[in-house]
């Protein structure tokens, strides 16, 4: 419970991560959601995506978003990266209050979403570019940020020729070379088989450690959310909302077959089970039963019980 | 190839008819063409009108087509017009222009620009529309907005299709060029081709043909092929 409290204060960097060199100067941000709904023209009318979300994320702080599809997970993320605007409430960050995208609050999205007419180290560059910073100055960053993600000496090959965890760790480099506050990731690692998957979320963390940059990742994941979050962030659906907070105080570096990360994995797994179900039987056909589901479910068939 | 033309010259052996030139008249007549001068000419008219031409329908029909892909308004007001002219042979526009300007340039003009400006418009349409979003949404979030986004990211983005869509405008624009020269006298190579039919001179009307082939090849092979290899290297797909 100490360990709770510190990590809610400054996450602290265990001191056997290995030493990273941080191609970074500025610190994360703290993001506000304050009451926050989002509402969109629908054919049958108005539909809610979110419905009052209010969650505080500290500066520094890594916190996943974790729910089954339709929970209005990547929705929060949308509206702290400023590509959507809330029908109600505010979103804060570093106190003031989102106005569209910035290059403050960076996204890595679940496909890279890097440039295939661009190398690596071009892409990379891109976001300085559109800053206008000088040729010297930008080719120093990229090279000293695709040896951070280990990717240097692919830097003048095209996207296309790089495998998807290649891609996402470029994509990761990019969104970093503008050095935001905020780094945003929509299931990042969601289309990687599960051996890469498992090895960028180390070097996520790793780089996390380094950078102290606020992370908010977005994840259907429980195992992945509980191995790399200081704090997991439940969401249901029908409409979004936020359920509940746990926080993780584990001790850094974690690895994804730690008991303490499975056995709180499963913990939140039944918590989550009935918002799950909810969804699955929302895709399927009425009568429809998760096997194996306890609770929940339909009322009636549970009629004949204990007359 | 080399085993076509044998068939061919075997073919106009047995026929033995002026109507049916084999390559040796067929050559002669390019070679002769080309030196007094007429062939050389009517293909120098020819490909400047093509290329101006092509320019224009170019500088036309990718801003017509980011437009109807962005603004709802340009779509829903000139969309209808763009699909139904281009389900028209620019051709057909040939006597509006001549009474409009003419027996000038403006008048073949229009119809070159007509021909291959709508392919080009459909196609840049159609490619700026099927830009997957995160590829904007990750400029955006970078600070990449509105003309900037749209010259550094969405139309490069977009180039394999606009591109397959600028070479259907380039077939497009010899086509309509063609059909032009050959209805009104003004020099080029389908004005040649009239000529050739005037004198019953099937071996110069084989040569031109020849010629019209070679410009399409040529074109094909100097740029369209070499933009189809940086894409297919670049994308890792094969342009369209």
């Amino acid at each position: 419970m100490f360990a709770s409290a510190k990590n809610w204060l400054a996450p602290a960097v265990a001191s056997d991560l290995p030493v990273v060199v941080v191609p970074s100067a500025r610190a994360g941000s703290a993001i506000a959601l304050e009451d926050v709904t989002l509402r969109v023209a629908a054919p049958e009318g108005e539909l809610e995506i979110l419905a009052g979300a209010s969650l505080r994320i500290a500066a520094g702080e890594f916190v996943c978003l974790l729910g089954p599809s339709g929970s209005g997970k990547s929705t929060i993320l949308n509206l702290i990266a400023g590509l959507a605007r809330p029908s109600a409430g505010r979103v804060l960050e570093a106190g003031s209050p989102v106005d569209g995208p910035g290059p403050d609050r960076a996204v890595v999205f679940q496909d890279a979403a890097l440039f295939p007419w661009l190398t690596l180290r071009r892409n990379v560059e891109f976001p300085l570019e559109l800053r206008g910073l000088p040729a010297r100055a930008r080719a120093a960053r990229s090279e000293e940020l695709l040896r951070l993600v280990h990717l240097w000496r692919f830097h003048d090959r095209y996207p296309h020729e790089l495998s998807g965890g290649m891609r996402q760790r470029g994509a990761i480099a990019r969104a970093l070379a503008g050095d935001p506050a905020v780094l945003l990731m929509d299931e990042p690692f969601a289309a990687l088989d599960a051996q890469t998957r498992e090895i960028l979320q180390g070097e996520l963390e790793r780089i996390w450690s380094g950078t102290r940059k606020t992370v908010v990742f977005v994840t259907h994941n429980v195992r992945e959310a509980v191995r790399l979050a200081d704090r997991v962030v439940l969401m249901g659906t029908r409409p979004g909302r936020i359920l509940h907070e746990e926080t993780v105080d584990l001790p850094r570096p974690r690895a994804a077959n730690d008991a303490r990360v499975a056995a709180l994995s499963n913990a939140i797994a039944r918590r989550i089970a009935s918002e799950v179900e909810k969804v699955a039987r929302e895709e399927a056909d009425d009568a429809w039963v998760v096997p194996g589901s306890r609770g929940g479910g339909d009322p009636r068939r549970h009629l004949g019980r204990g007359i | 190839m080399a085993i076509l033309v044998v068939i061919w010259a075997a073919a106009s052996e047995i026929a033995r008819t002026p109507l049916a030139p084999g390559p040796v008249a067929v050559g002669a007549a390019i070679a002769a063409g080309v030196r007094d001068g007429t062939l050389l000419r009517a293909l120098v008219t020819s490909t400047a009108r093509l290329v101006a031409g092509y320019v224009v329908a170019l500088l036309l029909g990718v801003p017509l087509g980011i437009a109807l892909a962005r603004s709802t308004l340009v779509k829903q007001t000139v969309g209808p017009i763009v699909l139904g002219l281009g389900s028209v042979p620019s051709i057909c526009w040939l006597p509006l222009a001549i009474l409009w300007f003419g027996l000038s340039e403006w008048a073949i003009q229009l119809v070159v620009v007509l021909g291959a400006s709508l392919p080009v418009a459909v196609a840049t349409e159609n490619s700026v529309k099927h830009v997957p979003p995160s590829i904007e949404r990750a400029a955006r979030t970078m600070g990449a907005r509105g003309a900037r986004l749209m010259i550094t990211v969405t139309l490069p983005a977009a180039l394999p299709g606009i591109l397959g869509g600028a070479r259907v405008g380039w077939t497009f624009a010899l086509r309509s060029l063609m059909a032009g020269e050959l209805l009104f006298v003004s020099g080029g190579l389908g004005q040649l081709l009239e000529t050739g039919r005037d004198l019953g001179d099937t071996a110069l009307v084989l040569a031109v043909v020849v010629v019209i082939v070679g410009l399409g090849r040529a074109s094909e092979l100097l740029l369209f092929a070499r933009a189809d290899r940086a894409i297919a290297r670049r994308w890792g797909v094969e342009g369209t």
